[in-house]
C-alpha cells in the first residue's frame, strides 16, 4: 500500500526511523530500573524475616497460631512465611538453585537434616555456635543434635524427628503364642509361622521400603548397621566391609525370594506399605512414627492391634538401631537480620512451639522431654515407646558428601534388590563410581 | 508489495527482541557447555577447568549407557504407538457425527492433565495388589513398578495414554480439513475402503504426522516426569532417561560438570534430531 504513495511512504520512513531510537532509549531504561530494583530494600521500620519450609502434614497446620505468637513476643520483626515444594527434591532443589545463586530471598530455611553438614560446607546457612547458649542442642536427641554438628560447629536446630522402627500385629502373635521378634531370624519364623495359621493368600509377612529413592537407602543402612558394618568408612571411603555390607543385601534379597517379602516392595515407598499394613494384609512392617496414630484411627481395621519394636537384629549380640531423619531449622548466610531470623528458629525449634505442633499430630518433637508430657501421652499413647526407639536411633552418615553417596547407591541397591546383580557386583559398581565422585573432596 | 526500511533501523528494531533471545538461550546454552568441561562441585568450592573428562568418564560409565538406552527404547516404542494409535483414533472420530465432541473431550482430558496427576493416577493402576490393571488381567499378580522388565512398558503405555491425544486431535483437525470432493472422486473411480486409505487420506495426512512425530520425539527424547514420579528411575535403573540422570547429577548430587556433560549431549542430540526431521519436512513442502 505504501509503495502506492510515494510521499506518504517516505513519511513513514522518517517516522520510524525517529521512533526506533526512543523505543530502543525506554527499553534500555526499563532494564536498567530492573536492574537497580533487585538491590532494594529499606533498613528502617520492622524487620521482616522470610521463613521458608514445607506445609506440614495432618487435620490443622500448627503454623499460622505459631507465627502470630512469635510475632507477638516479638515486636520489631515480622515473619514472611512461603511455602517450599511439596517433594524433597524439590525442595533441594529449589533451595540449591537460590542458595547458589548468592541472593535467595529468605532468611529462614526448613532443611531435611541429611543436607546440613552440605549446605554448611558450601557456605549456605549461618554457623550459630556461639550465639547459642551452652548446651542448648543437647534439649534434643543426641542423633538430632549430631546431624546439626560439622566440623565441631553448630549449623541448625533440630525442628522435629522421625526414627526407623518396626510395626507388628500383636494380635497375630499372641494368637500363636509369638514373642516379638529380637532378630531376624526370629521374624522370619514368625511369619512362617502366622501365615501357616492363617491360610490367607493375602497376608503378606514384612513390609519395607525397597523403590529406587531415598527410603531405600534408609533401609540398606538399617540392614547394613545391623550386620555391624557402614556404608561410609572413616577414611571416607565407601564400603569399608563390602563382605558385610552384600551379606545385608543378600538378606533383603532373600525375603523376597522366598516371598517373606512381597516383591511389589521393590516399587514401595512408605505411602503405599502404610496403607498395606494399615488394611490389614501384613504382619511386619518398617516404617517412621507417624503411621502409629494413622493406625489408631477410629476407623482403621488395625485399631489398638499393632505394637512397636525396634528393628530386628541380625544377630542377637548386635544392635540393630533405626534411622533417624527430620527437619532442622537453619539461618541464611546472607540474611540481612541473623538476630531476628535466630530468634524465629530458637522460638520454632523450643518446647512450646514443638509442643503445639505435636499436638495437631503433624510430626514428632526432637526434644526426648517432650515424650514424657502427660497432655501430650494421653493424646498419642505410644509417645514413650517411640521416645525410646529414637533414642537408640543413629543418623545417616552426617557428612556434606551423604546426598552424592545416596545418589550413587539408590540404583546399585535397587539392583542388588531385584536382582539385576548380585549384592558384590552392586556393591563394586557403586564403590568406582564414588571414587570418580569423591576424588578430592575432603569430609 | 511493502517498500523496505533501511537495514538500520530494522536492526534497532529487533535489537531488543536478539539481545532477549541471546541472554535467555545463547548465554545459558554456552554457560553450560562451559560448566561440562570443569569439575565443578559448588559445595566443595571445586571449579577447576578439566576439559573432556566428564566426556571420558561418561564414556565408560555403565548409567550413562543404560540411560541412553532406556531413553532410545522409550521414545521410539512410545512414539511409535502414540503415531498409530493417534492416527486410528482420528479416523474413526473422523466419520462419527453424534460421538465426535465427546471423543474429543475425552481425548482433551487425558491430554490435559498434569504429569503428576497422570503419574499418581498409574501409580495407583499399577499397584499390585490393589490396581486396576492386574484386576483387569484376571486378578495377576504382576509387579509393574517394582520389576526390571515391566517397569519400562508400564511407564511407556502410561505415556501414550498421556500423549495419544496430541496426535489424534493433529490428525483430526487433518482429516476433517480434507474435501468431501476428494473422496467422493475415489468413490466414483471404484476405490475401496483400503485403497482410500492408503492412496488418499494417508499421503494427505503425511505432513500433519511429520509435524506430530517431531513434536512427540522431541518431547521423549527429554522425558522426565512420569519416570521421575513413578519409579524415580528404577528398580535398578532401568527407567532412568537421560534427562532424569542428568538432573540427578545436577541437583542432586551437585556435581554440575557432570550434569551439564549429560546435559549437552541431551542438547546436542535433540538439535540433531530435530535438524534430521526439518530437512525432511523441508523435502515434504518443496514436493507438495
Amino acid at each position: 500500500m505504501a509503495a502506492a504513495h510515494p510521499r506518504g511512504r517516505h513519511r513513514i520512513r522518517g517516522v520510524t526511523r525517529l521512533a526506533g531510537l526512543p523505543l530502543l532509549a525506554a527499553w534500555l531504561g526499563l532494564v536498567l530500573i530492573l536492574w537497580g530494583c533487585t538491590d532494594g530494600g529499606s533498613p528502617s521500620g520492622p524487620v521482616t524475616v522470610v521463613f521458608k519450609h514445607a506445609k506440614l502434614l495432618g487435620p490443622v497446620d500448627p503454623m499460622p497460631p505459631l507465627l502470630k505468637e512469635f510475632e507477638a513476643t516479638h515486636p520489631g520483626i515480622r515473619v514472611k512465611a512461603e511455602s517450599l515444594p511439596w517433594s524433597s527434591d524439590e525442595q533441594r532443589q529449589f533451595l540449591v538453585i537460590n542458595l547458589e545463586g548468592g541472593n535467595p530471598g529468605f532468611d529462614v530455611m526448613m532443611l531435611d537434616c541429611i543436607w546440613v553438614p552440605e549446605f554448611a560446607r558450601a557456605g549456605w546457612i549461618l554457623d550459630i555456635t556461639d550465639r547459642l547458649a551452652p548446651g542448648e542442642l543437647d534439649a534434643h536427641f543426641p542423633a538430632a543434635a549430631a546431624a546439626a554438628r560439622y566440623r565441631g560447629r553448630d549449623w541448625a536446630l533440630p525442628w522435629f524427628m522421625n526414627v526407623g522402627l518396626l510395626y507388628y500385629r500383636a494380635d497375630l502373635l499372641a494368637k500363636y503364642g509369638l514373642r516379638v521378634p529380637q532378630t531376624q531370624a526370629e521374624m522370619v519364623a514368625a511369619i512362617r509361622r502366622v501365615r501357616a495359621g492363617e491360610r490367607n493368600p493375602r497376608l503378606e509377612g514384612y513390609l519395607w521400603q525397597g523403590k529406587q529413592y531415598e527410603g531405600l537407602v534408609v533401609n540398606a543402612l538399617e540392614a547394613i548397621w545391623a550386620t555391624g558394618t557402614e556404608v561410609l568408612g572413616a577414611d571416607g571411603r565407601a564400603f569399608p566391609d563390602p563382605g558385610r555390607a552384600a551379606a545385608a543385601l543378600d538378606f533383603l534379597r532373600g525375603l523376597i525370594e522366598q516371598g517373606l517379602s512381597p516383591r511389589w516392595v521393590t516399587a514401595a515407598d512408605e505411602e503405599i506399605t502404610r496403607r498395606a499394613f494399615g488394611q490389614g494384609e501384613a504382619v511386619f512392617l518398617r516404617s517412621w512414627p507417624y503411621a502409629a496414630d494413622l493406625f489408631e484411627l477410629p476407623d482403621s481395621p488395625v485399631r489398638s492391634k499393632v505394637g512397636l519394636a525396634p528393628l530386628p537384629r541380625h544377630d542377637a549380640g548386635t544392635p540393630a538401631p533405626g534411622s533417624t531423619g527430620g527437619s532442622h531449622l537453619a539461618v541464611s548466610r546472607n540474611t540481612r537480620h541473623p538476630e531476628a531470623a535466630l530468634a524465629l528458629v530458637r522460638f520454632l525449634t523450643g518446647e512450646r512451639a514443638q509442643r503445639m505442633m505435636a499436638e495437631t499430630g503433624a510430626v514428632k518433637p526432637s526434644r526426648p522431654a517432650l515424650y514424657h508430657d502427660p497432655a501430650l501421652v494421653r493424646a498419642f499413647p505410644s509417645l514413650p515407646r517411640i521416645h525410646d526407639l529414637t533414642l537408640a536411633g543413629r543418623p545417616r552418615p552426617v557428612t556434606p558428601v551423604y546426598v552424592m553417596l545416596s545418589t550413587v547407591l539408590q540404583p546399585e541397591l535397587s539392583a542388588a534388590l531385584v536382582g539385576v546383580r548380585s549384592s558384590a557386583a552392586s556393591i563394586a559398581q557403586a564403590r568406582r563410581q564414588l571414587d570418580f565422585m569423591l576424588a578430592g573432596l575432603e569430609g | 508489495m511493502r517498500a523496505l526500511a533501511p537495514r538500520g533501523t530494522g536492526l534497532v528494531l529487533v535489537a531488543p527482541a536478539l539481545v532477549v533471545l541471546a541472554a535467555v538461550t545463547a548465554f545459558p546454552a554456552l554457560w553450560v557447555v562451559w560448566l561440562s568441561l570443569q569439575r565443578r562441585v559448588p559445595i566443595f568450592g571445586i571449579a577447576e577447568f578439566e576439559g573432556l573428562r566428564n566426556y571420558v568418564y561418561l564414556a565408560a560409565d555403565p548409567r550413562f549407557w543404560s540411560a541412553a538406552r532406556v531413553t532410545l527404547i522409550f521414545t521410539v516404542v512410545s512414539v511409535g504407538l502414540e503415531l498409530v494409535l493417534g492416527l486410528m483414533v482420528a479416523l474413526a472420530l473422523a466419520g462419527q457425527r453424534r460421538g465426535l465432541r465427546a471423543g474429543i473431550a475425552l481425548l482433551l482430558l487425558a491430554w490435559a492433565l498434569p504429569a503428576v496427576v497422570t503419574a499418581k493416577l498409574f501409580e495407583w493402576l499399577y499397584n499390585p495388589a490393589a490396581g486396576l490393571v492386574n484386576y483387569l488381567l484376571g486378578g495377576a499378580r504382576l509387579n509393574w513398578l517394582g520389576d526390571p522388565t515391566l517397569a519400562l512398558p508400564g511407564l511407556i503405555f502410561a505415556d501414550v495414554w498421556r500423549t495419544m491425544p496430541f496426535v489424534a486431535l493433529l490428525c483430526l483437525a487433518r482429516l476433517r480439513g480434507i474435501p468431501a470432493e476428494v473422496y467422493e472422486a475415489a468413490h466414483v473411480d471404484g476405490a475401496g475402503p483400503v485403497a482410500t486409505l492408503l492412496r488418499i487420506t494417508l499421503p494427505l495426512c503425511r505432513q500433519i504426522l511429520l509435524i506430530a512425530v517431531l513434536f512427540r520425539t522431541l518431547d521423549a527424547l527429554r522425558a522426565f516426569d512420569l519416570m521421575f514420579i513413578l519409579t524415580g528411575g528404577g528398580p535398578a535403573g532401568t527407567t532412568e532417561t537421560f534427562t532424569v540422570y542428568a538432573y540427578r547429577s545436577l541437583f542432586q548430587t551437585l556435581h554440575l560438570g557432570l550434569g551439564s556433560a549429560i546435559g549437552v549431549i541431551v542438547f546436542a542430540l535433540v538439535m540433531l534430531v530435530a535438524w534430521g526431521y526439518l530437512r525432511a519436512l523441508g523435502r515434504e513442502g518443496i514436493a507438495a
